[in-house]
C-alpha cells in the first residue's frame, strides 16, 4: 500500500538505553514521540470541537465522528475480554481531555493528523470508515501503523495512541479515564490509597497539571 | 535595572547549591538563591503518575527546553529531555531515590591507579578521600542518612556510624544476603537519604511504595527541600527566588564576576549583583550557563580561556536485569513474595576495582538491588513495547494480567564512566529554549572499557538473580548511561591549563566564581554522586566562609 499522503517525518528514535528505573519512567514523557520542535507546533485547531459522547459528555478536542474513531481504535488496543477494556475505562474521553493541555499543542495536532490518516487508510483499504470496519480489519490497519518504520508519521501516531491509551487506562481517574479504577485492577496496582497516600478527596489532576506548567512558582 | 547587591548569589538549590546557602547564611552572609523551578510544598507531592512522572512537574518539556543529544561527533543531534534533573527548589534531590553511597579512596586517584588509559582523559582529584571524609560526615548529619556500615573488601573508611539506623527492608534482602554469601560476595545494606526515625523535626519514612521519582509528602526523604533549605531560610540571611532562569553571569572590567542576569517568574529580565557567584545548576546546565556568558574578556565563555568548560562530561554507566517471580506459582514456597515492604536496600561492591584487566576493564562499580518501580503506566508502556516487537489487544492484556501476578526484582549498575575527548557539552546558538537562551548540546563518545565493565557487572548481578530461582530473568541492557548523574564539565585540579576550577572549586580564571554541582568531579565514581556533591559543597562552604571572613 503506497503511502500517498504520509505524515510528516519525525525525529528518529534514540537508540541508547537510558536508566529509567530510578524514576519509574519519569525521564521520558511519551517517549521519543514527544520530542518535537515548538516552532512547528502552530497547532491549527480545525472546527470547534462539537458534539458529545454517547454518554452525553461534551467533547473538547474531537468531533463526534473523530471520537467514534478514537473509541474504536483504543478498544482494539485494550479490548474488553474477561476483564474491562478501553471503553469501560473511558480511555477515549481521557484522550479528548488531555489533548487540551497547554504545552501539548504539537501532540494535539499530530494526533488529529494521525487520526485522519487512519481514517483515510480505512476508507482506501476497506471502503468504509475505521469505526465501521470489523475488529479484524481494525487490527490489520493498526498493525500496519505500528509496524511502520520508526520515525514515520504512522509509527508516531501509533505510539501516541498507545501511550495516551495506557495513560487513560492507568492514570489517576480525575483525568477522565480509568473509570472505576478498572485499569489499576487489571494491573494489580493497589498501591495508591493503601501503600502510598491517595490524592486528597476531590483531587483534580488536570488542574494541577495546568498550574504546574511553565516556570511560575 | 540592577537589584540590590548581596554577598553571594547561587544559581541552583539542589545538592550543590543548598549546602552553601545554608552555611553562608549561618555565617551571616546575605545570599540569594536563583532557582528556575517552583518551590513545591509537601501538599504538592501527590501520587499522580501523569502529573508527577509524565509531564513537566519536574522535568521541562523537550520541545520547550530541549537538550540536544548525539551518539558520536558525526551523528545528528536529537532533541531530548535526557540529562535534566528536577527543576524545582531542591533540584534532583526532590525526586531522587536517595541512594547515598560515598565514593571510595580509589575514586580520588583513578589516574594513578589505572595508569594512562588510551582514549580517555582520566585524572586524579586534587584532594583525597581523607580530605572530603569530614564533610561526608557533615552532609550525612545535616541531610539525614540511614544506613549501616559493613566491612567488605572495598569499604571506605568512616569515622563513625550513620546518623540513623537502616530502614526496614523487605524479606528478599536476606535471601540476597544468603546467595551472595554462598558465592563469597558481600551484600551490603544500601545507605539511603531517607530518615528511618524522627530527625531534626522531620517525621520518619512512612514506607510508602511510591518513593523514587516522586516528591516526599512527609519530608522523610532527605532532599535539600526538606532538610537544608528550610534551615537556610530560617537564618534570615537566605532568600530563595523560585521561577528564576539564569541567562548569563556578567563580568566587570577586571574580569571578576559581578552579577547574574536572569528572567524572573514573570519573564522580566533582572540583574542580581553579588560579591561571589556560585553556579550549581547540574554539570550540563552550569556548563551551558558559563558558555553562554560571553564577553570581550571571555569570548569563549566565562572561565573558559582553557577551552575546558563542557569538556570531560561524565554520566554514570548503566546496565541492569530483572527477575520475574510469578506469585501464583511461587507463593506457597515463598510467602515473602507478597510482602509489601518497599525497600530491598542491598548493594554489591565486590567488583569495584579489578586486580587486572583480563575482562577488558579494571574500574568496575556497584550493583543496587530493588523492586521494580510500581508506576503502572510506566510498566504498561514497557509491556506494550514498540515497533514490530510491540503488541496490542489480547496479547497486551495477557501481559498485563501476567504482570499483576508477578513481582519483579531488579538491579541496576553504576559503573565507571571514563572521560573521553569526545564526550562533552557545548551550546548550540541556533537552537534556543522557550526563554530564548541557546540550549546545551551533548555529544556521547563512550569508551569501550565502560561497556566491558557494565556487561561484567550485569552478568554478576544475573548470577545473583538466577540463584533466587525466578521464573525468568530479563536483561534490560548493558550499554546505557544514567544521565541524571552528571559530572566533569568544569573539572577541578591544581593545573590551570588542565582544569577549570581549583581545589576549592573556584574558577582558575575568575577569582569570585565557584561551581559546586557535579561539574567539578574529574571522575564520577562508581556510585550515585548526590551525597558526594553535597559533601563537597559543605567543603567549599567551609573554605568560602573562612575566605569571606578574611
Amino acid at each position: 500500500m503506497a503511502r500517498a499522503r504520509s505524515l510528516p517525518p519525525k525525529l528518529s528514535r534514540r537508540t541508547f538505553i537510558q536508566r529509567l528505573t530510578f524514576f519509574g519512567g519519569g525521564v521520558v514523557l511519551l517517549g521519543a514521540a514527544a520530542c518535537k520542535r515548538s516552532k512547528e507546533a502552530e497547532a491549527p485547531k480545525p472546527a470547534e470541537p462539537t458534539g458529545t459522547t454517547t454518554a452525553g459528555q461534551a467533547l473538547r478536542t474531537f468531533s463526534a465522528f473523530e471520537y467514534a474513531v478514537v473509541a474504536a481504535a483504543t478498544e482494539r488496543l485494550l479490548p474488553r475480554d474477561e476483564d474491562p477494556g478501553a471503553q469501560d475505562a473511558d480511555v477515549a474521553l481521557y484522550i479528548d481531555r488531555i489533548l487540551e493541555t497547554q504545552g501539548l499543542e504539537a501532540m494535539h495536532r499530530d494526533f488529529l493528523q494521525g487520526l485522519s490518516a487512519l481514517e483515510r487508510r480505512a476508507q482506501r483499504m476497506f471502503q468504509k470508515g475505521f469505526a465501521q470496519a470489523t475488529p479484524a480489519q481494525q487490527d490489520e490497519l493498526l498493525a500496519i501503523f505500528k509496524d511502520s518504520p520508526a520515525g514515520s508519521g504512522e509509527a508516531h501516531f501509533f505510539e501516541l495512541l498507545m501511550t495516551l491509551s495506557l495513560e487513560g487506562f492507568l492514570g489517576d481517574p480525575s483525568y477522565g479515564g480509568n473509570k472505576g479504577r478498572v485499569g489499576w485492577r487489571l494491573m494489580g496496582f493497589d498501591t495508591v490509597g493503601t501503600l502510598a497516600m491517595a490524592p486528597p478527596e476531590g483531587y483534580d489532576g488536570p488542574k494541577c497539571l495546568r498550574e504546574c506548567g511553565g516556570h511560575h512558582p | 535595572m540592577s537589584l540590590p547587591s548581596v554577598d553571594v548569589c547561587i544559581v541552583g538549590s539542589g545538592a550543590g547549591g543548598a549546602p552553601l546557602a545554608l552555611e553562608l547564611g549561618r555565617a551571616g552572609f546575605k545570599v540569594v538563591v536563583l532557582e528556575k523551578g517552583r518551590h513545591y510544598q509537601p501538599k504538592d507531592f501527590v501520587h499522580d503518575e501523569i502529573l508527577n512522572s509524565r509531564r513537566n512537574f519536574f522535568m521541562p518539556l523537550p520541545w520547550e527546553e530541549p537538550h540536544l543529544v548525539r551518539q558520536g561527533p558525526k551523528a545528528r543531534y536529537e532533541r531530548s529531555n535526557a540529562a535534566w534533573t528536577a527543576n524545582c527548589v531542591g533540584g534532583g534531590t526532590v525526586h531522587m531515590s536517595g541512594f547515598f553511597y560515598r565514593l571510595k579512596p580509589v575514586d580520588f586517584r583513578l589516574r594513578s591507579t589505572l595508569g594512562a588509559v588510551p582514549g580517555t582523559t582520566v585524572a586524579d582529584w586534587p584532594i583525597s578521600y581523607e580530605e572530603l571524609a569530614p564533610f561526608y560526615d557533615k552532609a550525612e548529619a545535616e541531610l539525614g542518612v540511614s544506613g549501616q556500615a559493613t566491612p567488605h573488601p572495598f569499604a571506605e573508611p568512616r569515622s563513625g556510624p550513620y546518623p540513623l539506623p537502616p530502614l526496614d527492608t523487605h524479606p528478599v534482602a536476606s535471601e540476597i544476603d544468603k546467595v551472595c554469601s554462598a558465592m563469597g560476595w558481600h551484600a551490603l545494606p544500601t545507605a539511603r537519604g531517607i530518615i528511618s526515625k524522627a530527625y531534626k523535626g522531620r517525621a520518619p519514612c512512612a514506607y510508602c511504595a511510591l518513593c523514587g521519582s516522586y516528591g516526599c509528602e512527609t519530608g522523610a526523604k532527605s532532599s535539600t527541600l526538606a532538610s537544608l533549605i528550610p534551615n537556610a531560610i530560617a537564618t534570615g540571611n537566605v532568600e530563595v527566588r523560585p521561577g528564576s532562569m539564569a541567562r548569563s553571569i556578567e563580568v566587570d572590567r577586571q574580569g571578576r564576576a559581578k552579577s547574574v542576569v536572569y528572567l524572573d517568574k514573570d519573564g522580566v529580565t533582572q540583574e542580581q549583583p553579588a560579591k561571589v557567584i556560585i553556579a550549581s545548576a547540574t554539570a550540563v546546565e552550569s556548563a551551558r550557563l558559563l558558555l553562554n556568558s560571553t564577553s570581550s574578556r571571555f569570548p569563549n565563555g566565562l572561565a573558559n580561556g582553557s577551552g575546558l568548560v563542557g569538556k570531560n562530561l561524565l554520566f554514570s554507566s548503566f546496565g541492569g536485569s530483572r527477575a520475574h517471580f510469578r506469585v501464583s506459582k511461587q507463593k506457597a514456597a515463598r510467602p515473602w513474595l507478597t510482602d509489601p515492604a518497599p525497600f530491598v536496600n542491598r548493594s554489591l561492591q565486590d567488583f569495584y576495582l579489578m586486580p587486572d584487566a583480563r575482562h577488558g576493564f579494571r574500574k568496575g562499580g556497584t550493583l543496587g538491588f530493588m523492586w521494580a518501580h510500581p508506576n503502572p503506566i510506566y510498566a504498561a508502556v514497557g509491556l506494550a513495547g514498540s515497533g514490530k516487537s510491540g503488541v496490542f489487544g489480547k496479547e497486551l492484556k495477557d501481559r498485563m494480567r501476567a504482570y499483576r501476578d508477578s513481582r519483579i526484582l531488579e538491579f541496576e549498575v553504576y559503573a565507571e564512566f571514563l572521560p573521553t575527548p569526545g564526550t562533552s557539552v557545548t551550546v548550540e546558538p541556533g537552537v534556543k529554549d522557550k526563554y530564548g537562551i541557546p540550549v546545551a548540546a551533548i555529544t556521547l563518545d563512550r569508551h569501550p572499557a565502560d561497556f566491558a565493565a557494565t556487561r561484567f557487572l550485569v552478568e554478576r548481578g544475573e548470577e545473583v538473580l538466577m540463584r533466587l530461582d525466578p521464573d525468568r530473568v530479563e536483561r534490560v541492557g548493558t550499554q546505557g548511561e544514567t544521565t541524571i548523574l552528571q559530572h566533569g564539565t568544569c573539572r577541578f585540579g591544581d593545573d590551570a591549563a588542565a582544569s577549570v576550577l581549583d581545589k576549592h572549586c573556584r574558577a582558575h580564571e575568575v577569582p569570585n566564581l565557584y561551581v559546586v554541582d557535579g561539574s567539578f568531579m574529574p571522575s564520577g565514581g562508581s556510585v550515585p554522586s548526590t551525597l558526594t556533591i553535597a559533601a563537597n559543597s559543605f567543603r567549599v562552604a567551609d573554605h568560602l566562609v573562612r575566605t569571606l571572613k578574611g
